[in-house]
C-alpha cells in the first residue's frame, strides 16, 4: 500500500529564555517534537499514542501547520507540503486543506457558539466550493445524515446539542470537502464511555464507506485498540516504538510500552495482570535526559542507555522499536 | 443507533435561539439591568422627542425680561426658571441631547480606536502587541482632564476670527473627540485579551484548518464572540463620558451654544439656596441617565456571562 | 493525642458487619430557575468497615452529588431533600453544621478530583496540611509537622521533611494528588470519599496512585467510597459496586458480579460498549461496538418510571409507569429492574 502520508524527521522546538537574576539569560529549547518519523497508508488509521506532554497533539499540529514545523518534512501524496505553506500561496495551500482535515478534542469548544450549525457547515463550502452556492444546502443535509443527525438540525445553535451530537458536526465539518486523510485529536476522550461507543462505530463505518485514512490521537488505548491498524508510541517528544496494532499491544518491544499498557485498569477485577508500576515521572522536557529518554525510569535500563540515543530498530521492519535492550 | 434524536421543540425550518436572543432571555430576568434599560430608554426618548417635549425654546430668556428669572414651579414654568431666565424644565430636555451626543459619540470614537489597536494588538501578538500597548499606557497616564480643559481653551482662541468659528457646537465636538481619544485604552485592553484568547480558540484553529481567510477569521469568528464584553464596557463608558462633559461645562469651559446639565450647574450653583430647582433638575437628570447606563452594563454583565444561565 | 500510624492489627471482620456508611432514599435537589432538578433521588447505599466501594456512572448520574452529599457539601442551588446518612450508626442529617464541622477531616476525609485546585497556592504544604491537625486535633505546630512528615512519607514522597516548605506550584500532579491523599488521612479517617482521583492524571501515574491508595487502604482497614466513570478503576479497586444512572441507583453487588454476571440492562451495555484493549479489533474483527441508544434524560423533568426505560433494549409498557425498586437478586446483590422482578411503584 502506498503511504498517503509520510512525516519524516518532524521536529518542533520552542525557544526557552531561562531568565536569571544576576547571571545572563540562558537560550535553550523545548523538543517538544524530536525527529518523530511514520507514514500512514491509504484508508488506514495510526493510532498515536502517548501521556500528556509526550508531543503527539504538537505533531498532529505541525503537519496541518497549526504550529510551523522547526525542521522535518510532511509528505502529502509524495508532495512536501510544509514549503508550500509556508510559501503562502492560497490557491496551494487550500488544495492541501481539502484532503487534509482536523477533528478537535473538545466539541464544545471547537464549534463557534454564535453560529448555527448550518453556518458552521456552511463555512468549508464557502471556501472551498464558491463556485456552486446552490448545491450548498443540499450537501450540509446530506453531511449531518452522513453523521447520524437530522437535516434540520443545521438551524439549531451547537449549545443545544450534547457533546456526542457536537463531535458529530465536528466530524460532519472535516468531512465537507471530502477529504483523504483526517486527524482525529482526541475525539473521544472527552465524552461519556456510552457515547464514545457510538463516535468511534461512525468514524469506522465511515473509514470503511468513504476509504479515509485517520491519524488517531489519544491517551485512551482502548479506543485505540478499537480504531487503529497501526499504533505508534511517544515518549518526551520521540518515538519509541511503531507497528501493526496488535503487535504493539500483545508483544511490545519497548519498556515503556509495555508500562504503558500495563498501567490501563483492565474491567475485569482480579484479572492476572502483570502488573508494571513505573517509578518516577515523566521529566520536564526542558531536562531531557540524556541516551534514551526512558533510560531513568526504565527497569532494564543498561549503561549504554544513558549515553547514547537508541534509533528505531529494525530499520525497515513493520514493527521497530528505539531500544538498546528490546523485550 | 445515535443520540441524534432531539426533542420536536420546533418545526424544522425554524432557528432556535441564538446566543443573542439567549442574552435578552437572561437579561430580562435582571431587575437592575431592566430598570437601567428603563432609565436609558427614557433619556433617549427624552431626547428625541425634544422639540415636541419642551415648553419653550431652550435659548429662551424672555422669563428675564418679564422680570421671572429664578421664580420657582408654577403652571407656566414647570420646574422654574433660573437666574438668566431660561425654563429649567426646557433646559434639562435638551440637555439630554447634549449629554447622549457626548456619551455616544465619544464611545464610537473610543470603540473604533480601541477594537482596532487592542484588536491587532491580540491577533498579531509579539512586539506589535507591546509597542500597541505600551502606546495604551500612555494613553492612560496624562490626565485627560488637564488636556481637555487646555484643548478648548487654547483651541477658543485659535479659531477666532476663522471659518471654523461658523461651524455649530464646535467647541463641544472638540470634547467630545478629546474624551474619545482618552478613553479608548480600556477598550483595547479589553479587546486585545478577547482577541488573544479567541485566536487561541478551537473554533478559530478549526477556520483556520478549513483554510478560511484571515479577514473571515477575524470579521465573522473572532469580533462577534469578542462583542460582549465590550459593550458592556461601552455601556459603562457612555456614563463616564457624560459625567465628564458635565465637569468640563461646570468648570466654565463647556460649549457656550450647547444646552448642557453641566453648564445649567455651573450658571446656577451660586444660587443654591435662593433657587434649588435650576440645580437639582439637571442634576436629577444627570443622576438618571449614568445609573441608567451604569445599571444597564451591569444587566448585559451577567446577560453575557453564561455562568449564570444555569 | 495523635494515634500512632501502625497498622490496625484487629481481627478480620466475619460476616456481614454492621456498615460503616448507610445512605437511605437520599434526596439532592437542584432549585434552578427551570424548575427542580432531581440530581439524586431516592438513592441507597451502604459502605462496610474495611472495604473499597465503587460509585460508577456517566456524567449527570448524581455520583458525585451523592457522594458530597455524605459530608453535606452540596453547592448552593442544591438541596437535600429528603434521605438519610448513617455514619457509626449517627444520622448526619440532623447534625448541627459544628457538628459536622468537626467530622469533615477527621472521621471522613475526602480526595478530590483535580489535584492542581484542591491545594491552597499560596500555604505551603507543611502549613495546611499542619492546620488541618491544630484544628481537630489541636495538636502544636511541632507535633503536626511530624505527623504531616510521617505521611507525606508514607504516600511515597521523597524528602517529605523538606516538602514542607514548598508550595503546590512546585510539585507534579501526581506529587500534589499524593499530598491530597496525605491530608486525607491525617486524622486517621474511618471513611475516606475519593472523587475521580486519577481523572486528571496520566495513565502511568494514575496506576501508581491507584497502586497506593489500594495499599494504604488495606494498611489503615479504612473505607473507601471511589466515585468514578471508569470501568477499569473501579475493577481494580472496589470490592463493591454501585452502578448509578440519571440520579438512581440501578444496581449493587460484589466487584466480580457486577463485572462478570450484571444483570440491569444498563449495566451490560455499559460494559459492552467499552472497546477493550485485551481484545483484537483488526481486519474483519472490527465489528460495530455495542451502543445505548439515545441520551440520558433531562432531570428536570425525569420520564416517569424507569429512568432508563426509552433507552433500554428490554423495556415493556410497565417500565413507562412503574418506578423500580431496589429487589435482592442474589446474595449482595441488588438490581432496580422491573423485568428482574423488582417491584414497581407508581410516580
Amino acid at each position: 500500500m502506498s503511504a498517503l502520508l509520510e512525516v519524516d524527521g518532524l521536529s518542533k522546538y520552542y525557544p526557552v529564555l531561562e531568565r536569571r537574576l544576576f547571571r545572563a539569560s540562558k537560550q535553550t529549547e523545548i523538543r517538544a517534537v524530536d525527529g518523530v518519523s511514520f507514514s500512514v497508508a491509504e484508508g488506514e488509521t495510526l493510532g498515536l499514542v502517548g501521556e500528556s506532554g509526550c508531543g503527539k497533539t504538537t505533531t498532529a499540529r505541525s503537519i496541518l501547520n497549526l504550529v510551523e514545523p522547526s525542521d522535518g518534512a510532511v509528505r502529502f501524496q509524495g508532495e512536501d507540503i510544509v514549503p508550500v505553506f509556508r510559501g503562502g500561496d492560497r490557491a496551494r495551500i487550500l488544495a492541501i486543506r481539502r484532503s487534509l482535515q482536523y477533528v478537535f478534542q473538545d466539541p464544545y469548544l471547537s464549534l463557534n457558539p454564535r453560529w448555527t450549525i448550518g453556518e458552521t457547515l456552511k463555512e468549508p463550502l464557502r471556501v472551498h466550493r464558491p463556485e456552486a452556492p446552490e448545491t450548498w444546502d443540499a450537501r450540509i443535509g446530506e453531511l449531518l445524515r452522513m453523521v447520524g443527525l437530522e437535516p434540520h438540525h443545521a438551524w439549531r445553535y451547537p449549545h443545544e446539542f450534547s457533546g456526542g451530537q457536537r463531535q458529530r458536526v465536528g466530524i460532519a465539518r472535516a468531512l465537507a470537502i471530502e477529504p483523504r486523510l483526517l486527524i482525529l485529536d482526541e475525539p473521544v476522550s472527552s465524552l461519556d464511555v456510552s457515547v464514545r461507543a457510538q463516535i468511534l462505530n461512525l468514524l469506522a463505518e465511515l473509514q470503511d464507506r468513504l476509504g479515509l485514512a485517520y491519524l488517531y490521537i489519544s491517551h485512551d488505548l482502548s479506543s485505540v485498540r478499537y480504531i487503529s491498524t497501526h499504533v505508534a508510541v511517544m515518549y518526551l517528544g520521540k518515538l519509541v516504538e511503531i507497528g501493526p496494532v496488535d503487535d504493539i499491544f500483545t508483544r511490545p518491544r519497548h519498556h515503556y510500552t509495555r508500562a504503558l499498557l500495563s498501567a490501563i485498569p483492565v474491567p475485569s477485577p482480579g484479572a492476572a495482570q502483570d502488573r508494571i508500576v513505573l517509578q518516577g515521572e515523566v521529566p520536564s522536557a526542558m531536562r531531557r535526559p540524556t541516551g534514551c529518554p526512558f533510560h531513568p525510569r526504565c527497569a532494564a535500563a543498561l549503561p549504554v542507555c544513558a549515553q547514547s540515543e537508541p534509533l528505531l530498530m529494525p530499520p525497515s521492519a513493520p514493527h521497530r522499536a528505539a531500544c538498546h535492550n528490546p523485550l | 443507533m445515535s443520540d441524534a434524536t432531539l426533542p420536536a421543540i420546533a418545526a424544522p425550518r425554524q432557528r432556535a435561539p441564538g446566543i443573542w436572543r439567549q442574552s435578552w432571555y437572561r437579561f430580562r430576568r435582571n431587575r437592575a439591568g431592566l430598570i437601567g434599560l428603563a432609565m436609558v430608554t427614557l433619556v433617549v426618548l427624552v431626547a428625541l422627542l425634544a422639540p415636541f417635549a419642551a415648553p419653550f425654546a431652550p435659548d429662551d430668556t424672555s422669563a428675564m425680561l418679564r422680570g421671572a428669572a429664578r421664580r420657582a414651579p408654577s403652571a407656566l414654568h414647570w420646574l422654574g426658571t433660573d437666574r438668566n431666565g431660561y425654563d429649567v424644565f426646557t433646559r434639562m430636555i435638551y440637555g439630554a441631547r447634549t449629554a447622549l451626543a457626548v456619551g455616544l459619540g465619544a464611545m464610537i470614537i473610543a470603540s473604533v480606536i480601541g477594537v482596532i489597536i487592542g484588536g491587532i494588538a491580540g491577533y498579531a501578538g509579539g512586539m506589535v502587541d507591546e509597542l500597541l500597548m505600551r502606546f495604551a499606557e500612555f494613553f492612560m497616564v496624562i490626565p485627560v482632564f488637564v488636556v481637555i480643559l487646555a484643548v478648548v481653551r487654547l483651541f477658543g482662541i485659535v479659531v477666532v476670527g476663522t471659518w471654523l468659528e461658523d461651524i455649530p457646537n464646535l467647541n463641544l465636538m472638540t470634547i467630545i473627540v478629546l474624551l474619545g481619544c482618552f478613553e479608548w485604552p480600556p477598550i483595547a485592553r479589553m479587546a486585545r485579551a478577547e482577541f488573544l484568547r479567541l485566536r487561541n480558540s478551537e473554533f478559530v484553529e478549526a477556520a483556520h484548518c478549513i483554510g478560511s481567510s484571515r479577514r473571515d477569521i477575524l470579521l465573522r469568528h473572532i469580533l462577534p464572540n469578542a462583542m460582549p464584553p465590550l459593550i458592556v464596557l461601552v455601556a459603562l463608558g457612555i456614563g463616564g463620558a457624560i459625567l465628564a462633559e458635565t465637569m468640563v461645562s461646570f468648570l466654565g469651559f463647556g460649549d457656550p451654544r450647547a444646552v448642557s446639565w453641566g453648564q445649567s450647574l455651573y450658571f446656577n450653583y451660586e444660587a443654591l439656596k435662593v433657587a434649588p430647582w435650576a440645580v437639582l433638575s439637571p442634576g436629577a437628570a444627570l443622576f438618571v441617565t449614568v445609573l441608567g447606563f451604569n445599571l444597564l452594563a451591569d444587566g448585559l454583565t451577567d446577560a453575557f456571562n453564561p455562568r449564570t444561565r444555569q | 493525642m495523635l494515634s500512632t500510624l501502625a497498622p490496625a492489627s484487629s481481627p478480620p471482620v466475619v460476616a456481614a458487619p454492621a456498615p460503616l456508611l448507610q445512605v437511605r432514599d437520599l434526596r439532592v435537589h437542584f432549585h434552578t430557575r427551570e424548575g427542580v432538578v432531581r440530581a439524586v433521588d431516592g438513592v441507597d447505599y451502604h459502605v462496610n468497615p474495611a472495604e473499597t466501594l465503587g460509585i460508577v456512572g456517566e456524567s449527570g448520574s448524581g455520583k458525585t452529588v451523592s457522594s458530597l452529599a455524605t459530608l453535606r457539601l452540596v453547592p448552593p442551588p442544591a438541596r437535600m431533600a429528603g434521605g438519610q446518612i448513617l455514619f457509626e450508626g449517627q444520622d448526619l442529617l440532623a447534625k448541627k453544621p459544628a457538628e459536622m464541622a468537626a467530622l469533615r477531616g477527621r472521621r471522613i476525609a475526602m480526595i478530590f478530583q483535580n489535584p492542581a485546585t484542591s491545594l491552597n497556592p499560596i500555604y505551603s504544604i507543611g502549613a495546611q496540611l499542619g492546620e488541618i491537625l491544630m484544628w481537630h486535633e489541636k495538636a502544636s505546630r511541632a507535633e503536626a509537622d511530624a505527623r504531616v512528615v510521617e505521611l507525606l512519607g508514607l504516600v511515597g514522597i521523597s524528602d517529605p521533611g523538606a516538602r514542607l516548605r514548598q508550595f503546590p506550584h512546585e510539585l507534579s500532579g501526581g506529587m500534589k494528588q499524593r499530598v491530597g491523599i496525605a491530608r486525607a488521612l491525617l486524622c486517621n479517617p474511618s471513611l475516606v470519599l475519593a472523587d475521580e482521583p486519577t481523572t486528571a492524571l496520566d495513565v502511568t501515574i494514575q496506576a501508581q496512585i491507584l497502586e497506593l491508595l489500594a495499599d494504604l487502604q488495606k494498611r489503615f482497614r479504612m473505607s473507601m467510597v471511589l466515585v468514578t466513570h471508569d470501568m477499569g478503576v473501579v475493577a481494580r479497586m472496589a470490592s463493591r459496586i454501585t452502578v448509578m444512572y440519571a440520579g438512581r441507583v440501578c444496581e449493587s453487588a460484589d466487584a466480580a458480579t457486577i463485572f462478570n454476571a450484571p444483570r440491569h440492562p444498563y449495566t451490560r451495555a455499559l460494559l459492552e460498549s467499552m472497546p477493550r484493549i485485551d481484545h483484537s479489533y483488526t481486519g474483519a474483527a472490527r465489528r460495530p461496538l455495542p451502543t445505548i441508544a439515545g441520551r440520558p434524560p433531562n432531570l428536570l423533568n425525569p420520564p416517569p418510571g424507569c429512568r432508563f426505560h426509552d433507552r433500554c433494549p428490554e423495556a415493556a409498557p410497565e417500565c413507562r409507569r412503574l418506578l423500580p425498586l431496589e429487589t435482592p437478586v442474589g446474595p449482595g446483590h441488588t438490581v432496580s429492574c422491573l423485568k428482574r422482578g423488582s417491584e414497581g411503584i407508581a410516580a
